[in-house]
């Protein structure tokens, strides 16, 4: 790449971080935080992107940044209060500043109007005149009568101060003071200063009496014995004190205040800091040995533990700078590893090598390692969420200036970490719920003022870890959800029956479903025809649940939980018509031997299955996979209770199960299409390619809202 | 009249892409050695730990801004005649006068050319071979 180029993308990478800190200042202004620490951080911040700008030709982002630059000059020299009104308008044009970077580096052109109204905006503001525009090519140090200040190539001169006082004696023996001070004005510039403050008054001055004093500077590359050689002839009749200027300056008492304080301390500490340390004596590390400790049978792999939610404040850590492509190739390669050396633990299982045997225990030793290696490797793609929740506070403005709602947008658990893939697909989920919070949840001022509530509504933004999984909450204290409304709009569209019976949670969850939409009039901000049932498609599509728990006037609150990497899954691993199978073990909530007296049939091919007093739809899996025939007896079976997206229950019956393990998820649609019912597939221990069920879609299949009939050919199809 | 390549520049800017046009600049000029810093505590941490024979110092950054770094360098004996030359935007009357008052050696206008930045080194050291 072009040096140049190079240069140029460091350069927009650091605008990014320049405009998140700019953005975080200025909200953190707007939580009342006035101290100069924050206000030179937000002011340096858009002088850096201005000075780089100019460094790059990018003349319309210099304009602009210089005329923001211009207003936070003057709320940090105090002569603009930074009030509600001009954060608002700084947080508008950090938002254009923005726009702008970003369209530098597509090399696209902005809508001149765009950065033209916030600039107009900042100038009204007042402060002082706005900043003299940067059209004037000369050099601005021109009119300053600077002269640069040479370095001398020679050595340095050395600096002396010489004290001199005659006595009397020196001129009585006809020597005079001036010729003296002339000889050291040969050796170098000289700078005399007399100190006359012995003269007496002139009643008793004595003429032949001496009471001057010189001090002279001088500059000189000549040795001191030079100097001495000058006053080699008056040496017995005048006091002479020669001495470096520096031991001069050293010894002179310090003025009261040294205005280099500060410095001077911080040098010392500095000095102190990077003065060679003495080796530390060596402290012999200890040995360790490795005693491999005999594992049972490997069921059930522990889900890998969270990565560390990092504090808030952490000191920036070292870090490096590595190609997407090897991390996901390293995943892929570690992947593999996982399922070599499960294969390579069922061989030799089938070799009937013993359990305690050394190989057996060695392997146990091999499979945990690997699985810490896979942990860690996860975690090199964890990434906080806090790139997808610093994109939110500026959506909230934008959606709040446009439907004319007041917000507060708080968030929580920024340093969540969670697996890059999973991040990079909230962005649009999130966004939509933000929006819809905004737009749908929150009530217009006068209505909240009239409900007893502050104009300003607040949606929280929180992410967290809870059972190897993220959970990330979007609140707000808006009016809740409408159930009245959704059930009448849910039935004017054809998507309940009029006589349905509804709990307060499934009318709420009506509104994920496809078509829906209570919005009076089409807005432009949530009315886009891309409704909650795109929302909670996209969370499924990352193996995600998303709820809804509202409370009519007090808020609703909107739950995603997704899983902590796309890479792995915990399954269980069944048999279906001589068929391996893996299912989520996320869905299932318990397994049971299914008894023939529970079993009811619905009529036509459907049945139920009664567990503890509830009857919940029983689903054969080979039926519904086309693999076995629906009449099949059920008895002999294993049943699965499953939880789906939804919250909806129902029981799985599979013909047995072969246990729980972790599997590494490969996705069918990259390597074959995609199958409905399937979610992925696996490799196995043995190498055998099993696919992972796709539970909501066997579900709502069964219940008949998505009928795949196609697939079932398909499927025998693909593996027969 | 020195060689640029004898001369051993610090660069000091809290941006790397700006620490990293200079350095570009200072290359085609001949310079071939160089220490960098991010702010001006780091800078004078890199003075005390080795010296230079020219600082080129952006003023503001965090931590301690290039004036800072000034005083500092002046003040303390080791360093006290490394030539400086302050990178400033444009037309900042007071922190001319201020940084002259330190015993600033020259200053840098941004954006400036790799002509600009011969210019304002030779006027401190004179030709450069």
């Amino acid at each position: 790449m072009d040096p140049m180029d190079a240069i140029r993308q460091t350069f927009f990478q650091e605008c990014e971080e320049q405009l998140a800190e700019l953005e975080s200042g200025l909200l953190a202004m707007q939580g009342g935080a006035r101290d100069s620490e924050t206000v030179n951080a937000v002011f340096r911040a858009v002088h850096s992107v201005k000075g780089g700008a100019g460094a790059f030709g990018l003349d319309d982002l210099v304009r602009f940044a210089h005329v923001f630059e211009t207003t936070l000059e003057a709320v940090r020299s105090d002569q603009l209060v930074a009030d509600a009104h001009v954060l608002k308008v700084m947080l508008r044009a950090a938002d254009v500043l923005a726009d702008l970077v970003r369209a530098s580096r597509d090399g696209q052109v902005l809508d001149e109007s765009h950065a033209s109204a916030s600039a107009t905006e900042l100038a009204s503001l007042g402060g002082p005149a706005a900043g003299p525009a940067i059209a004037d090519d000369a050099d601005p140090l021109a009119s300053l009568m600077f002269q640069p200040m040479m370095v001398e190539a020679a050595p340095e001169p050395d600096r002396w101060i010489v004290r001199f006082r005659p006595r009397a004696e020196m001129y009585a023996k006809a020597n005079d003071a001036v010729m003296l001070l002339r000889e050291l004005a040969r050796l170098g510039p000289t700078s005399v200063s007399l100190d006359a403050s012995d003269l007496p008054d002139l009643a008793t001055l004595e003429p032949e009496g001496a009471y001057l004093a010189w001090t002279v500077q001088l500059q000189t590359d000549q040795p001191e014995s030079s100097i001495q050689e000058v006053f080699e002839f008056v040496d017995c009749d005048c006091d002479v004190d020669i001495k470096p200027a520096d031991a001069v300056m050293a010894e002179e008492p310090a003025a009261e205040v040294d205005p280099n304080a500060d410095v001077m301390a911080l040098i010392r500490s500095l000095q102190a800091e990077v003065a060679p340390e003495p080796e530390p004596a060596a402290i012999p590390e200890p040995i360790l040995v490795a005693v491999p400790i005999p594992m049972a049978a490997p069921i059930a792999a522990a889900a890998p533990p969270p990565p560390q939610v990092r504090e808030e404040a952490v000191a920036p850590k070292p870090t490096i700078r590595v190609d997407l492509d090897r991390v996901d190739r390293l995943i892929d390669l570690v992947g593999e590893l996982v399922i070599n050396g499960a294969m390579l633990t069922q061989r030799v299982g089938e070799a009937g090598i013993s359990r305690a045997s050394a190989v057996t225990v060695a392997l146990d030793e091999l499979e945990h390692l690997t699985r810490e290696i896979q942990d860690s490797v996860m975690a090199i793609r964890a990434q906080p969420v806090k790139s997808v929740f610093a994109r939110m506070p500026r959506l909230a403005r934008e959606v709040a200036a446009m439907t004319g709602k007041q917000v507060r947008l708080t968030s929580e658990g920024e340093a969540t970490e969670v697996d890059k893939t999973v991040i990079e697909h909230l962005a649009d989920p999130l966004t939509h719920m933000i929006r819809n919070a905004i737009d749908h949840g929150l009530e217009s001022p006068d209505v909240r003022r009239a409900a007893g509530k502050p104009e300003e509504g607040t949606v929280k933004l929180q992410a967290l870890h809870r059972s190897g999984r993220i959970v990330i909450e979007v609140s707000d204290d808006g009016a809740g959800i409408n159930r009245a409304k959704v059930r009448e709009s849910a039935i004017a569209k054809g998507l309940v029956a009029p006589d349905a019976v509804l709990s307060d949670e499934e009318t709420d969850n009506l509104i994920f479903l496809p078509g829906f939409s209570t919005a009076d009039k089409v807005s432009d901000i949530s009315g886009r025809g891309v409704g909650m049932d795109v929302v909670r498609r996209s969370i499924q599509a990352l193996g995600g649940r998303i709820n809804i728990a509202s409370r009519p006037g007090k808020g609703s609150t909107f739950t995603l939980s997704l899983p902590l990497t796309l890479a792995v899954l915990d399954g269980m691993v069944v048999t279906v018509a001589e068929q391996t199978l893996i299912v989520p073990l996320t869905a299932i909530i318990e397994t049971l031997q299914p008894r023939a007296a529970d079993i009811h049939e619905m009529g036509d091919a459907a049945r139920v299955i009664a567990i503890r007093g509830t009857y919940l739809p029983l689903i054969g899996v080979g039926a519904a996979l086309g693999w076995a025939d629906p009449e099949r007896s059920v008895t002999g079976g294993v049943a699965l209770l499953i939880e789906g997206e939804d919250g909806s229950r129902a029981v799985l019956l599979v013909d047995a199960i072969q246990g729980q393990r972790q599997v590494v998820i490969k996705s069918l649609e990259a390597n074959y299409r995609r199958v409905p019912g399937v979610a992925a597939a696996t490799i196995l221990g043995d190498g055998r390619v099993a696919l992972i069920l796709d539970v909501d879609a066997i579900v709502s299949d069964a219940r008949g809202d998505a009928p795949f009939a196609e697939t079932r050919a398909e499927l025998g199809l693909a593996y027969a | 009249m020195p060689s640029a390549a004898a001369l051993k520049v610090l660069i000091v800017d809290d941006q790397q892409s700006m620490r990293l046009l200079i350095r570009g600049g200072l290359q085609q000029l001949g310079f071939r050695e160089f220490d960098e810093a991010p702010d001006g505590e780091a800078g004078l941490r890199s003075l005390i730990a080795s010296p230079v024979q020219l600082v080129i110092s952006d003023f503001n950054m965090p931590k301690l801004d290039g004036l800072g770094l000034l005083r500092a360098v002046r003040v303390h004996p080791p360093t006290a005649k490394i030539a400086y030359i302050m990178l400033t935007g444009r037309g900042d009357a007071e922190l001319v006068q201020r940084a002259v008052q330190f015993g600033v050696n020259n200053f840098l206008v941004k954006p400036f050319t790799v002509a600009t930045l011969r210019e304002k080194i030779e006027a401190v050291f004179g030709t450069l071979t």
